[in-house]
């Protein structure tokens, strides 16, 4: 570069500097405004799916969620009545970890309801998320263990399920989890989670196919889970996307995946001969997150509590296919959603592991890295 | 700066520019909404992510440490380079020719053959990766076709990096056409002839003569399309496979799966400063004109 000579120019530059280091200024200045604290109202004792008419009127409060049908049937089943009933405005974004945290450090949340992970939730809790006030929510009708951890309210039921090519292995389908890397006795391609999103219920499922419990995992095995899914060579493909999972089951490409069972269920419902295993499958429930630092807390337990109702759940299942978390829920079901609805067949599900995954974060990111980035 | 060296220095410029000198620093104002602007939303988020890079979750250089150290960063950071040069290779060779034609062809032709150009970019690249997805796929209409009619495959096309570069090269093509073209057109064609007249035959005259002076197109052309390149993250996470994922998804996945924002802040300086190193080697190499032997300046 080179060094202005003249000094009328360098005076012109300081002038620049000087707007850029006030304009710099400014923004470091704003932010942090703080809103007047909420008043505490009287719910009175909360019964799920319920709220008195018009108890919150002239709040507001925002859900972010993961986006897609699932979405919009959340919206549709549980927040939009919350806010005709309640008289809460209720707005909707779309939710991502990093901008969470940005919120927070910033002091600035503007969600007030995140749909999150269990393991979210249990890592992030009281820095990233605020402990429920369960006195708050009715958590009688959840299903029994859903509760992982104290940020967190179940939203849905669903699971890592092998779904499988009916045409490839019609009459002795794969009924084990060791059966999943069985290329010998169910030749063909298999897709498998690689998005940079960790899932531990991967990992735990290629032990369970070791004959290992999940309930008894030592960091050891970390490693050699993802040594069973590089074992099958060229007979692992991945997804990073759930609509991909579904996208190579429709296509054929994959005659056998560990994908989430609303993707299965997609699949099916448009034609393809796709089947789901129920003999082993890993269990998965979302998180309502209430993130740290929300304006309106005693709000956004009032619509959580909304959203657990027996009603609201039931049409959430039939607009999103996932499976609700009231135990009374009775979902209108044709024939094909019952075959793949999760809550139909919890007793063979295995429930993850969450405090030694929480426990042990780092090593199974750093794992997860090297399986994502494919070394 | 002291009061007393600046009205000197003002003096001696003034000796020297009597006549400019008084309006010259006045144009700088015209920047100064643009330089509020860029320091405000890009200079400030820089120094940001470089000052978490260094401070996040501890002051120190662990995270620059944490980079070099990992065997998947190396090999990730290795294979965003490669491919990025492989696809920069590939839009040349598809371009060069491309852009010549654009420069002999009637006006007409011309603006069809911009058109061309020109309406890929009108549309989303993700409705563009998702058809390359349908065409690629191992069940997709190329192995369909390749196996109906030379019976074989299916050919690995999806999942490899030879996808990962064929839909970055059609998505980055007009960065290196558009360039090339506007280098092109200022070539006097007469020159060539002029060359065979001296004895050179076409090939002579092509390396001797059209290339050197179509070389700024290329640079520009070719930095535009690398630089593009390095930052791709649909196309790679969506037409590869684990074994085709660049730095991005790297990026993307420390801020915003792992929350390690020191982590995935110091792998965007790393980043960054290897693209400013390129530049600064380009540019000089352009400058020197020796990047083709046989040419002098």
């Amino acid at each position: 570069m080179t060094t202005l000579k003249n000094p009328r120019m360098r005076r012109g530059l300081g002038l620049l500097a000087g707007t850029a280091a006030l304009a710099l200024a400014l923004v470091g200045c704003s932010g942090g405004d703080d809103a007047e604290p909420v008043p505490e109202r009287d719910l009175g004792t909360p019964v799920a799916g319920e709220i008195e008419e018009g108890a919150l009127a002239g709040a507001s409060l925002t859900f972010a969620g993961s986006g897609g049908v699932f979405q919009d049937g959340q919206t549709e089943a549980l927040w939009d009545p919350f806010a005709e009933a309640s008289g809460a405005a209720f707005t909707q974004d779309a939710f991502d970890a990093g901008k969470l945290k940005a919120m927070v450090d910033a002091g600035n949340v503007s969600w007030d309801i995140v749909n999150t992970t269990q393991f979210d939730t249990a890592r992030g809790c009281g820095t990233l998320y605020e402990e429920y006030d369960y006195d708050q929510i009715d958590t009688s009708k959840i299903p029994e263990g859903t509760i992982t951890d104290k940020c967190m309210v179940p939203q849905i039921l669903y699971g890592l399920v092998v779904v499988y090519n009916t045409d490839a292995f019609g009459d002795d389908p794969p009924t084990s989890a060791a059966d999943f890397f069985d290329t010998e006795k169910y030749p063909g391609k298999r897709t498998v989670s690689q998005s940079t999103y960790v899932d531990p219920q991967t990992v735990e499922f290629a032990l369970t196919a070791q004959g290992k419990d999940v309930a008894e995992l030592s960091v050891d095995d970390i490693e050699g889970a993802f040594d069973m899914y590089r074992g099958l060579g060229d007979d692992v493909i991945g997804w990073t996307t759930g609509a991909q999972a579904q996208q190579q089951l429709e296509a054929g490409e994959a005659v056998m995946g560990l994908v989430w069972s609303g993707r299965g269920y997609g699949a099916a419902a448009a034609g393809a001969p796709v089947a789901p295993m129920w003999d082993e499958w890993m269990i998965m429930v979302d998180s309502n997150g209430i993130p740290k630092g929300v304006k309106d807390k005693q709000a956004a337990f009032a619509a959580v509590n909304y959203s657990l109702g027996a009603e609201q759940q039931a049409k959430m299942t039939e607009l999103t296919s996932y499976g609700g978390v009231n135990v009374d829920a009775e979902p209108e079901m044709d024939e094909l959603l019952t075959e793949w609805m999760t809550t139909e067949h919890l007793d063979t599900g295995i429930s993850p592991n969450v405090d030694f995954w929480v426990e042990n974060y780092d090593a199974l990111a750093a794992a997860w890295a090297g399986w994502a980035t494919g070394s | 700066m002291s009061e007393g060296s600046v009205t000197e220095a003002i003096a001696v410029a003034g000796a020297g520019r009597r006549r400019r000198a008084p309006e010259n620093w006045r144009p700088l104002l015209l920047l100064v909404p643009a330089f509020v602007l860029v320091s405000l939303f890009f200079l400030a988020p820089l120094i940001d992510v470089f000052v978490r890079s260094v401070t996040d979750p501890q002051p120190g250089l662990q995270n620059y440490a944490w980079l070099v150290s990992t065997e998947a960063n190396i090999a990730v950071v290795l294979r965003t380079f490669g491919t990025a040069i492989a696809v920069t290779a590939v839009c040349l060779l598809l371009a060069y020719p491309y852009a010549y034609l654009m420069t002999i062809v009637s006006d007409r032709t011309r603006n069809l053959m911009q058109l061309f150009i020109m309406m890929p970019l009108w549309t989303s690249i993700l409705v563009r990766t998702l058809a390359w997805m349908v065409l690629l796929q191992d069940t997709g209409p190329i192995n369909g076709l390749l196996a109906a009619w030379f019976g074989i495959g299916p050919v690995p096309l999806i999942r490899t990096t030879f996808g990962v570069a064929l839909g970055m090269s059609q998505v980055l093509l007009p960065f290196m056409v558009l360039p090339l073209y506007s280098s092109m057109a200022k070539i006097d064609k007469r020159l060539l002839p002029a060359a065979s007249n001296l004895g050179a035959n076409p090939v002579t005259a092509f390396f001797t003569v059209y290339l050197p002076l179509s070389r700024p197109g290329i640079f520009s052309g070719g930095v535009t399309v690398f630089i593009l390149g390095l930052g791709f993250y649909i196309i790679p996470a969506l037409l590869g496979s684990s074994k085709e994922t660049m730095i991005s998804a790297l990026i993307q996945q420390q801020i915003s799966v792992f929350l390690m924002w020191g982590q995935g802040t110091a792998l965007g300086v790393f980043l960054l400063l290897c693209t400013i190193l390129i530049l600064v080697v380009v540019s000089r190499v352009n400058k020197q004109g020796s990047l083709f032997p046989g040419v002098e300046r």
